[in-house]
């Protein structure tokens, strides 16, 4: 049992703030993954959780206790390090050791605590190595192994994968969920990375500049960003935006006419909106599908051929960048133009402030 | 060679005449490059026979006669058997290494605690680095100078200071007794060296990953724990280092002996390469100075060999590690 609750977390380094009344509450075992644009805060209130900075204003209570004041230890968390934090001199062994040492835990008791964590991790064969004669993936499991020997109420990850090449780091991600799922603990992981974020996390909090823009499940926050910024945070490629210019309001169904005269007619929630507004109308790439009557033409200059997809980048509507997600065999070719379109219900629509309507139509995840 | 030359070339595309001809030049030059190298070395070389190996044969030849002021004998071993049998040599071997074990223990203690409290984050960080400075800084003549009226008891702030606090009765010469000469010799020694060792193990420690302490603080390691299974093990190849090195230069110190006591009172502060000097140069019994010079030179190799092993163990390990 750990729940953690942050409560108007304010942080400044002198004249700068970083972390503006952040509020969030993280429920026992769920694996919670901040993340955001570099410079967002999201690692300095990982470090506010640890303990290794103290928030400028604000409590953190965990297990209902208020612990702001703690020294990381009586928190009961433990934490991950980025660069793995592994001390060179030590062996794996005594890498994995070096808490429960502080601790002065007997002998035996530290023995049978490492064995269980390097049998979780496989490390058993590299217990006497040091940790330079390890691969990036096992210098990653053994700062895991530094963490789960202690027992800790939370684990706070502070972007462990980011060292790693791309197919270790797939491979790392899996092991981290598994290892979630075998610990049952409470989770706390800091990424840059949305793919890791999408898929790791229970829920996601999205940090920008301080402030935390939308906190949800990865499929919520997919299907239905709170704003622009979340919007084009989550997913990838990332949502094109095209300008537009609201037509007609009917009660649920929103008329836009797009800039080069593409109409376009969505169900969404058109409360406040009047003929004449500014909106954005927000396109994943991937809802787009090639249609000669389609209301989006854009020029490709670019195509990504992946195989199952292929990846056209360009202009749309004269002078906006756009990303299209076409099947693997769309018969387009790099310099011409093409005409897209996408299902009513599928795009977004923003509104001067960059603030999402609410989609009607969306899909639903069963 | 030619072989191996080749691999050396940068790839030269594909080969014109004029392409071919420059490739000529070069494979001579390459043939001649071991006559070039020689060229290069020569001076450098020429420089190390002249001053060092040529001096240092001649110490060795002299070492077996009896050279004075009036001509020189071959005496054989004459020399080393006297100094081998002499109890005041054998006082001044142990002196020597005494004065070198107080004063690089000393550095070394007061280098860790210098740089350990330089690299904590404490406000005004910069003004205490740039106060490490100054015996660094001033000639090390100059500033024995300063000890030496530091020490004078009548006019001297150390006596004065001690008979303000009541320790002392009256004027206390610091330089004038054997034992209180000695430590304060010691003491000299140790400002003269210790902003170096502490620069050095300032260095070192900076290069110390936060995240090692950071990692270490979560996991509740208080301050010291951190030190003794952190920093000291992180920076141990540079402690060593710098041990060896401080050694060197401790058994080599002649200044701030020479200038505070020459030697005095009654041999107090007589090390080996004091007693070099006074024998060879102040008394002019050069074959009897040479014999020591050889063996102060056979105690620096012993040192210097230690070093290189160190050295060679220290690359091994962060190879491996």
């Amino acid at each position: 049992m750990a729940t953690l609750q942050l409560q108007h977390i304010v942080k400044s380094f002198g004249p700068t703030t970083v972390l503006k009344d952040v509020s969030l509450s993280v429920e026992d075992k769920e694996f919670v993954v901040f993340v955001g644009p570099s410079g967002c805060g999201k690692t300095t209130l990982l470090r506010i959780v640890a303990g290794l900075e103290i928030a400028s204003e604000g409590s953190i209570i965990i297990d209902g206790k208020d612990v702001s004041d703690d020294h990381p230890i009586d928190r009961g968390i433990s934490m991950v390090f980025q660069s793995y934090a592994l001390y060179p001199h030590l062996s794996v062994f005594e890498n994995i050791a070096f808490p429960l040492r502080v601790a002065k835990r007997p002998e035996e008791e530290i023995k049978g605590r490492i064995n269980k964590a390097a049998a979780i991790l496989q490390l058993e064969k590299h217990l006497n190595h040091k940790p330079g004669q390890l691969s990036g993936g096992q210098r990653q499991r053994v700062a895991i192994g530094r963490s789960i020997v202690r027992n800790p109420k939370v684990f706070l990850f502070d972007e462990p994968l980011s060292n790693l090449d791309a197919a270790l780091r797939a491979d790392m991600r899996v092991e981290l969920s598994r290892l979630h799922k075998n610990l049952d603990t409470t989770m706390i992981y800091v990424t840059h990375d949305q793919v890791e974020a999408m898929t790791m996390a229970d829920r996601l909090v999205v940090l920008n500049d301080g402030v935390v823009e939308q906190c949800g499940t990865p499929m919520d926050l997919y299907l239905h960003p709170r704003n622009k910024f979340v919007a084009g945070f989550i997913g990838h490629p990332k949502m094109n935006f095209l300008p537009a210019i609201v037509s007609r309001v009917e009660d649920r169904l929103l008329h836009v006419n797009l800039e080069n005269g593409g109409i376009m007619s969505m169900p969404v929630s058109s409360e406040g909106m009047k003929a004449g507004d500014n909106v954005e109308v927000g396109i994943r790439p991937e809802h787009m599908r090639l249609d000669e009557n389609g209301p989006v033409s854009m020029h490709v200059e670019v195509l990504e051929r992946l195989g199952a997809h292929s990846v056209a980048y360009g202009k749309a509507e004269g002078e906006v960048a756009f990303c299209a997600s076409l099947p693997g065999m769309a018969k387009i070719r790099e310099g011409t133009s093409i005409k897209l379109n996408i299902k009513p219900e599928d795009p977004c629509i923003f509104d001067e402030n960059g603030v999402a309507l609410q989609r009607l139509g969306a899909p639903v995840l069963a | 060679m030619a072989h191996a030359s080749e691999n050396l070339l940068p790839y030269q595309g594909e080969r014109s005449g004029s392409a071919q001809k420059k490739q000529g030049m070069l494979q001579g030059l390459m043939h001649s490059q071991a006559t070039f190298a020689w060229v290069l070395i020569a001076p450098a070389a020429l420089y190390l026979i002249l001053v060092v190996a040529w001096p240092l044969a001649e110490t060795i030849r002299l070492s077996f006669t009896n050279a004075n002021i009036g001509g020189e004998t071959y005496i054989g071993t004459a020399n080393y058997e006297k100094l081998l049998s002499s109890r005041k040599f054998a006082r001044t071997v142990y002196r020597t290494f005494y004065w070198m074990f107080l004063s690089v223990s000393f550095k070394i203690i007061f280098g860790l605690i210098g740089a350990t409290l330089l690299n904590a984050a404490i406000p005004g960080r910069a003004l205490f680095r740039m106060l490490v400075m100054p015996p660094w800084i001033v000639p090390v003549a100059i500033g024995c100078f300063g000890w030496l009226w530091l020490y004078n008891g009548h006019f001297g702030i150390v006596s004065g200071a001690l008979q303000y606090l009541g320790i002392l009765d009256g004027p206390f010469e610091f330089l004038a007794y054997r034992q209180s000469a000695f430590y304060s010799a010691v003491v000299t020694d140790v400002w003269v060296g210790l902003p170096m060792v502490t620069f050095f193990l300032l260095a070192a420690m900076q290069g110390v990953p936060r995240d090692l302490y950071e990692a270490a603080y979560v996991d509740g390691a208080s301050r010291w724990y951190r030190f003794r299974r952190i920093t000291v093990p992180q920076i141990l190849p540079v402690i060593i280092t710098m041990s060896i090195l401080s050694i060197i230069w401790t058994f080599n110190s002649f200044e701030v002996i020479w200038i505070l006591t020459e030697g005095g009172p009654r041999n107090a502060t007589t090390t080996l390469i004091i007693d070099t000097y006074k024998m060879a140069i102040a008394n002019f019994r050069f074959g009897q100075g040479a014999a020591r010079a050889v063996i102060v030179v056979t105690l620096l190799s012993v040192f210097s060999l230690i070093y290189l092993f160190a050295l060679h163990q220290i690359k091994k390990r962060f190879e491996a590690a």
